[in-house]
């Protein structure tokens, strides 16, 4: 999988590659619109991760250009700008999803994530994790082959999880994820801890391994015990 | 006070002293000069009566028969022998009416007895030509005084329609919009050159408001990368496994403070958003409708702190709201209601279709009322609260015309939106 991330404040590209990278991407950078132009000319890339604003020029020109290029790579926009206009356009022409800075790394990797399952397998496709098995079709989860029923909410926390597997994830991230930007944080952060307490014991129940640690108080992660 | 009443109201009192000083001064000129007049003719007289004395050595009145013309009286002793004018009234021969004459007394020695010899001359014509002189007089000076006037009003009228052309031009003028002050070029250089330091003015005031605006928006995007940089690195951070507890919870901390600037950050862009009139697409929305669907969207939250939520009789409140605002609105009322309400309270939503409140319970406000809405305004100091959401919610019924309303009431917070009335 070739991720291409097109930024220019250098530090936030290299995490978002040091990132990816970790997550089994083969992840390269552009720091300004010619740089990111002739890469999407030479090299085919499966999902592009684009800046609006670059310093000599527009993100949304790029798009265009690789969608005429090679219409399968996924397009994920990261902007400052929080316009609906500007998420409106990105979708117009081509783009998969839009993600306003500041964004957690985590969000980010899970829309890359559930982006090129969507694109490489239509969604068609299992999500495994030892005895963990998900099926992002029909949303349904299955612990040891036996169906775990889970609420819409502790579906999406396992999702968010699979995508970052070994990886600290945040409370606020999660609740963002969840619940969205808007949410009120204080409520939010222990409606995070509830759902997370749910998913655990309807894991357990199936049979299934206690994968989710707390770290610290800071989030939790999801991983091999 | 109006500049032209001020001038017209200096112009008549000083119009009318000079009319009455002149009046009077040209009354006495002319009285002045009658009595000149009449005393020449008076002294011709006396001559002629010295004259006659010295032909005839006697005086008969006979030679006079005009009716008190001349009076020829004997005194014993020679008292005085000056001769004097004075004024002096006779009552006339057939109706018993005083008339005015100048008399002229001199003594003379008739057949050597002293005698004292009274000349008069009627004032009657002279009264009456004094009287018709100042008649005409007040007359002409009263046309002129209010044609000048006149003239004065309509001139002035003429010479300041520029200046208060330029002022409504002024009065209309908006800041915030994209037309520039447009003002004429009077023929009058003093106009022209105001006009001129008006439009700089005007220009630069909205060059720098303009900036100002932008500097806002743009500063807010700016800060927006540097945060986002904040958190990816945090988030690298952490994920390092040689942290101690005491580095977590400060990385913690960085990361909650940047998440807040965020926050704070995207609150101010609203807000310079909304100021700056971004929002154009605006489209009928029941806000009714929306605050209800919001509710229900936030159950999750609601029910986690055991919030009960009533929803009245619900008549659509539509209005013309840009949707991107809407939802902003709906949401900020609805975290607000969350927010400050306390475990197991209630929230109630109601609409009339000309009134829509979102009541909930919750504690006493410790702040003023008044000033509930302004930015920066926080009940209690919680970290998740960056005091924005009162003053976005303010700021976008203000931008759209609606009024709202805040009023506590028995341990109740409600929130009343209202249509604002026309003021026009």
């Amino acid at each position: 999988m070739k991720v291409l991330v097109v930024e220019d404040e250098k530090g936030l590209a290299e995490s978002i590659t040091d990132y990816m990278n970790k997550e089994g991407y083969l992840c390269e950078t552009a720091g300004t619109f010619r740089e990111a132009d002739e890469r999407i000319y030479l090299y085919q890339y499966d999902c592009v991760i684009v800046d609006l604003t670059l310093p000599d020029g527009d993100g949304f020109q790029l798009i265009q250009t690789l969608k005429k290029l090679l219409a399968t790579t996924g397009v994920i926009i990261i902007s400052a700008r929080n316009a609906l206009e500007d998420k409106i356009r990105g979708l117009e022409i081509g783009s998969d999803d839009y993600l306003t800075k500041p964004f957690h790394l985590s969000e980010l990797n899970a829309r890359v994530k559930s982006l090129i399952r969507r694109r490489n397998f239509g969604g068609h496709t299992e999500i495994r994790f030892r005895e963990i098995r998900v099926n992002p079709s029909s949303r349904k989860v299955y612990v040891n082959g036996q169906l775990a029923v889970l609420s819409r909410k502790e579906y999406d926390l396992l999702l968010y999880f699979l995508s970052n597997i070994d990886v600290v994830l945040t409370k606020v991230s999660i609740a963002e994820h969840l619940w969205g930007d808007n949410i009120d944080s204080a409520d939010s952060l222990d409606m995070v801890y509830s759902h997370i307490k749910n998913l655990r014991r309807k894991l357990l129940e199936k049979g299934g391994s206690d994968y989710v640690s707390s770290v610290y108080g800071i989030g939790y992660k999801f991983g091999e015990p | 006070m109006k500049l032209l009443a001020k001038t017209n109201r200096i112009y008549l009192a000083f119009s009318l002293a000079i009319y009455l000083f002149a009046g009077l001064a040209f009354y006495q000129v002319v009285r002045i000069l009658i009595y000149n007049e009449v005393e020449t003719r008076l002294k011709v007289e006396k001559r002629d009566f010295e004259a006659y004395l010295k032909q005839h050595k006697a005086w008969s009145d006979t030679t006079y028969f005009v009716e008190n013309k001349i009076d020829v009286v004997p005194v014993g002793r020679q008292t005085r022998l000056s001769e004097t004018f004075i004024d002096t009234l006779i009552q006339n021969r057939y109706d018993q009416e005083l008339m005015p004459f100048r008399q002229l007394t001199f003594y003379v020695p008739i057949k050597g007895v002293m005698h004292r010899v009274s000349i008069r001359k009627s004032l009657i014509q002279s009264y009456q030509l004094i009287e018709v002189i100042t008649v005409t007089m007040a007359a002409c000076l009263g046309l002129l005084l209010l044609g000048t006037f006149w003239f004065q009003g309509k001139l002035s009228g003429r010479l300041w329609l520029p200046f208060y052309e330029s002022l409504s031009r002024i009065k209309r003028f908006n800041l915030a919009s994209a037309t520039p002050l447009q003002l004429d070029k009077p023929e009058i250089n003093e106009f022209r050159e105001l006009n001129e330091v008006l439009r700089k003015m005007g220009d630069k005031m909205q060059q720098d408001y303009r900036s100002l605006k932008e500097f806002t928006e743009n500063a807010s995007h700016e800060i927006q990368t540097p945060l986002a940089l904040i958190n990816a690195k945090v988030e690298q951070l952490i994920q390092s496994e040689k942290l101690t507890e005491t580095q977590t919870r400060w990385i913690e901390e960085i990361y909650q403070a940047s998440r807040r600037m965020a926050r704070l950050n995207q609150g101010l862009l609203l807000l310079a958003k909304i100021d700056n009139q971004q929002f154009t697409d605006n489209q009928a929305v029941d806000l009714a409708a929306l605050l209800a669907e919001k509710l229900g969207a936030m159950d999750e939250v609601l029910h986690h702190k055991r919030i009960a939520v009533k929803i009245g009789n619900l008549v659509p409140f539509a209005i013309q709201l840009p949707p991107a605002l809407a939802d902003s609105l709906v949401t900020n009322l609805v975290n607000n209601a969350i927010k400050h309400n306390h475990a197991e309270g209630r929230v109630e939503l109601r609409s009339d279709g000309k009134n829509l409140s979102l009541g909930n319970t919750g504690h006493a406000l410790v702040s003023n009322p008044e000033r509930l809405f302004e930015r920066f305004k926080k009940e209690g100091s919680g970290p998740d609260s960056v005091g924005l959401g009162l003053a976005i919610i303010k700021e976008i019924c203000d931008t759209y015309g609606l009024e709202v309303q805040y009023d506590e009431n028995n341990g109740w917070h409600r929130f009343g939106i209202s249509r604002k009335v026309n003021e026009e």
